[in-house]
């Protein structure tokens, strides 16, 4: 009994307590649920994966019949990465391949070292208009790198330097990478496999990103894998494992994947084009292009598919400060939660399929009511401890099992990881990153539900900035 | 809601408690399990590197001859051979397979086709391609459960003499059914630079699958002009999927002969973007100067994609072509207009 116990507590004040409790209690259920389906498909994708030829096979076969891929990488105020980023886009395998980096009105001078470093020529280009964007200033090219092409435009966000990306692309598919990552060189020849095996059916595929934070990276490659010191940074990575080795690879064998990190997907640029290219006004328009692409392809009732390949691997450098970090986690949420609005009519739609039960059903119960019940869990389960509605040990109960599963899917998918793609070379690395996972359920977990629920308040005030992201750029040799 | 712990609450309480610690039971375990394979497996990586270091000299240059080899060894030498054939090319690839086989490389290869795991078979598959005495081996890998390791095998075997009939190929890979594979155009192309006769063939047979046959088409049009013909007949075909039709007017460009012309012009005039513009690129390649005036109306064409293979089409024809670009760059059409003028300035001709 703790002091501010009542001593007999009214009926209604038993029922609310208990109503409460049901609805947290039935939809932490719910998500468990979920997270263990996600788990098994997981799993069973990672038992039934295809086997994989050598990059030097692959670039054998592909060389004649590869789709050619334009990889688009938009620039904003990057002047610290972006030669080097750029030079290891050339340096990517693939046959047929496109390079164009879109400066989208940097302030700094991107633009300036992008035509010193390569030698740069204003030229004329030819584009479509099918997909609206700010205008464009000039091309920018040279004959000695013919695979390379900067576009300048004056600034429009992220999603409007990729619509002028797509028309400026005469690929057949495109690749969306931030220009501050890093593909592994093969990553492009892997995560095409689906437009080779399915070329009618496949319209998206996007691969695994990794926390670059604390590696070495030599010439636009990453040479030395090694964890960062910075807590925010361990943490993430875990977070990165959770979601594209046990969501992302779950849901893309549900065939219900929801989003394509806007690091790096590839896509059918027609496809993307009939839906409008992606959408303006939006923060989360990575999410919002997968979830046109699923409702156009319903609409027109053909059969398509959007695939997740665990192998290919960016790697990207997370937020390291806990103002940036917030901002960005705020900003997820808003995104979620806006294409969650948009498309609400394919919520539970059996016109939408898999896509409004298994992915809107995730959206809703991870991205939607997921932080507001964590809190209000964290909240009112000791406020009802406090005032004796509640006993003790089922608190603790409550408390244990909401952690250990935590702990439980972070481990999960570490193993998945180390039978996937192995990318830890040393074991006190992978014990580290065990540790993370339960002290990460202490302080970081609560941090980052309050974080997605400034998010919902943004959201609900219809606040759309961005923030930026300070970068240090990545530690060379 | 239990706010008395009593009864019958003890119990539901016990089963929470229960989950908790099965699920921090199942995570430790796995977390020792990875940790302890992780130490295994560095133990066993130090023996393998020991192995490479011994074996490499061998299977590069002949020296340091083993005198006998342990399963580890085999093993090794093995995987060394699948990653130096990637690295060689000629007389050095043909003396590091003596070495290979002579160490019974071939035989472990061919006892990895009943592996468990299709990675390990395909593997397998791959590597037995280079020795040029294990074509049955390999045919045997077309039956395999894996449309991954088939698909290998067919690939390997397309190019030897001693591989199957194509339209054998066909039947076995399933192509067109199971197998749609955009690396079965590749696979053609090898049968037809070994096979030609059998690869025509399957044009003819009614039960082969119509993506086999424009594989086939496309392959044959790649290895010579002769097919032309028949590939503006498939193209012209009523009821024609536009993906195909897609890939017939790519195939007709590739054979480079004119008489697809009627073929190409009707293309340009398909309902379908994607027709009209492999149609257009086609009429570029084979250098059809009868398509001119198509080729400028479709300047003004709704897709962009059509409207830029036209205009590449018009650069590639020469004079004529370029003649009609500066016509149309100087007409009251804006559409037609913006994108001669946009291909002029682009090619350095404005």
């Amino acid at each position: 009994m703790t002091p501010f116990a009542i001593e007999t507590p009214a009926t209604w004040m038993i029922m609310s307590a208990e109503v409460i409790a049901l609805i947290v209690i039935i939809a932490g259920l719910a998500q468990l649920t979920l997270y263990l389906i996600q788990l098994l498909y997981a799993s069973v994708a990672l038992a039934t994966r295809p086997p994989v030829s050598s990059s030097a096979t692959l670039w054998r076969r592909y060389s004649d019949h590869a789709p050619a891929i334009s990889v688009l990488a938009p620039a904003f105020n990057e002047e610290l990465n972006i030669v080097e980023s750029t030079r290891s886009l050339l340096a990517l395998q693939y046959p047929e391949l496109e390079v164009i980096i879109i400066n989208d009105g940097s302030a700094d001078g991107t633009l300036a070292k992008l035509i010193e470093a390569f030698d740069l020529e204003k030229v004329e280009r030819f584009v479509d208009n099918a997909v609206e964007h700010a205008p464009i200033r000039g091309f920018y090219a040279t004959a000695s790198i013919p695979k390379l092409l900067v576009v300048d435009k004056a600034n429009g966000g992220k999603a409007d330097a990729l619509n002028a990306g797509i028309n400026c692309s005469r690929s057949e598919l495109f690749c969306a990478i931030d220009a501050d990552s890093i593909l592994e060189s093969d990553a492009l020849l892997r995560v095409v496999r689906p437009f080779v095996d399915r070329p009618h059916e496949t319209i998206a595929a996007g691969g695994t990103i990794r926390i670059a934070n604390g590696c070495k990276v030599d010439s636009g490659r990453i040479s030395d894998i090694r964890l960062p010191g910075n807590f925010l940074a361990l943490v993430q990575i875990v977070e990165y494992l959770r979601a594209f080795l046990m969501a992302r690879l779950g849901l893309g064998k549900m065939q219900a994947l929801t989003v394509i990190s806007g690091a790096f997907g590839l896509f059918r640029r027609d496809r993307v084009v009939e839906v409008g290219g992606y959408s303006h006004g939006t923060v989360g328009e990575d999410m919002e292009l997968v979830i046109k692409l699923h409702r156009h392809m319903r609409d027109l009732r053909q059969p398509y598919r959007i695939e997740f390949i665990a192998e290919p691997v960016c790697w990207t450098e997370c937020p390291e400060n806990i103002r940036i970090l917030a901002r960005q986690r705020a900003r997820w949420q808003r995104g979620a939660l806006e294409c969650f609005v948009k498309h609400r009519a394919m919520i539970f739609n059996p016109r939408y399929g898999r896509i409004g039960f298994i992915g809107f059903g995730q959206i809703l119960l991870v991205d939607v009511v997921g932080p507001l019940l964590e809190i209000l869990g964290y909240i009112l389960m000791p406020l009802l401890w406090v005032l004796g509605l509640l006993a003790l040990p089922w608190l603790l109960a409550f408390l244990a099992i909401t952690f250990t599963f935590g702990i439980f899917l972070s481990i999960a998918t570490l193993v998945i990881e180390e039978i996937q793609l192995r990318r830890f070379p040393k074991a006190r690395e992978l014990a580290l990153l065990a540790l993370i996972s339960v002290v990460e359920n202490f302080g970081y977990r609560q941090l980052s539900n309050f974080w997605r629920l400034q998010g919902w308040w943004q959201f609900v005030r219809k606040q759309q900035s961005w923030g930026t992201m300070t970068r240090k750029g990545f530690a060379t040799n | 809601m239990p706010h008395r712990v009593e009864g019958g609450d003890v119990t539901s309480l016990a089963s929470l408690w229960d989950v908790s610690l099965t699920l921090w039971g199942m995570a430790s375990l796995s977390l020792a399990a990875l940790l302890l394979a992780r130490v295994i497996a560095k133990g066993r990586q130090e023996r393998r590197n020991e192995a490479r270091t011994r074996l490499l000299p061998h299977l590069l240059s002949g020296e340091n001859s083993p005198e006998k080899l342990s399963n580890l060894d085999l093993k090794v030498a093995t995987a060394l051979t699948c990653e130096l054939a990637e690295l060689t090319r000629g007389s050095d690839l043909e003396a590091l397979l003596a070495r290979a086989a002579a160490l019974g490389v071939p035989a472990l290869l061919s006892k990895w086709l009943g592996a468990l795991s299709p990675q390990k078979r395909l593997t397998a598959v791959e590597t037995l391609g280079l020795f040029e005495s294990e074509g049955l081996e390999i045919q045997r890998a077309l039956n395999d459960r894996n449309r991954d390791v088939r698909l290998g095998a067919a690939l390997l075997l397309a190019k030897r003499k001693d591989g199957p009939s194509p339209f054998d190929m066909v039947r076995k890979l399933r192509i067109g059914t199971v197998e749609r594979s955009l690396m079965v155009a590749s696979l053609m192309s090898d049968l037809a630079s070994r096979d030609p006769e059998g690869v025509a063939a399957l044009l003819i047979e009614k039960e082969v699958p119509m993506q086999a046959k424009i594989a086939a088409a496309d392959a044959l049009a790649a290895s010579g002009s002769h097919y032309a013909s028949l590939l503006a007949a498939m193209a012209r075909e009523p009821g024609q999927d536009p993906n195909m039709q897609k890939r017939l007017y790519r195939a007709l460009g590739k054979a480079g002969h004119p008489s697809g012309s009627v073929a190409i012009l009707e293309g340009m005039q398909s309902k379908h973007a994607d027709v009209r513009a492999a149609a257009a690129e086609a009429a570029g390649k084979v250098s059809l100067s009868s398509a001119i005036e198509e080729l400028a109306s479709l300047l003004s064409d709704q897709s962009w994609e059509v409207r830029y293979q036209a205009s590449r089409a018009l650069l590639r024809l020469g004079s004529g072509g370029l003649n009609k670009l500066w016509e149309v760059a100087a007409s009251d059409d804006y559409n037609s207009r913006t994108t001669a003028r946009s291909i002029l300035a682009e090619a350095g001709a404005a």
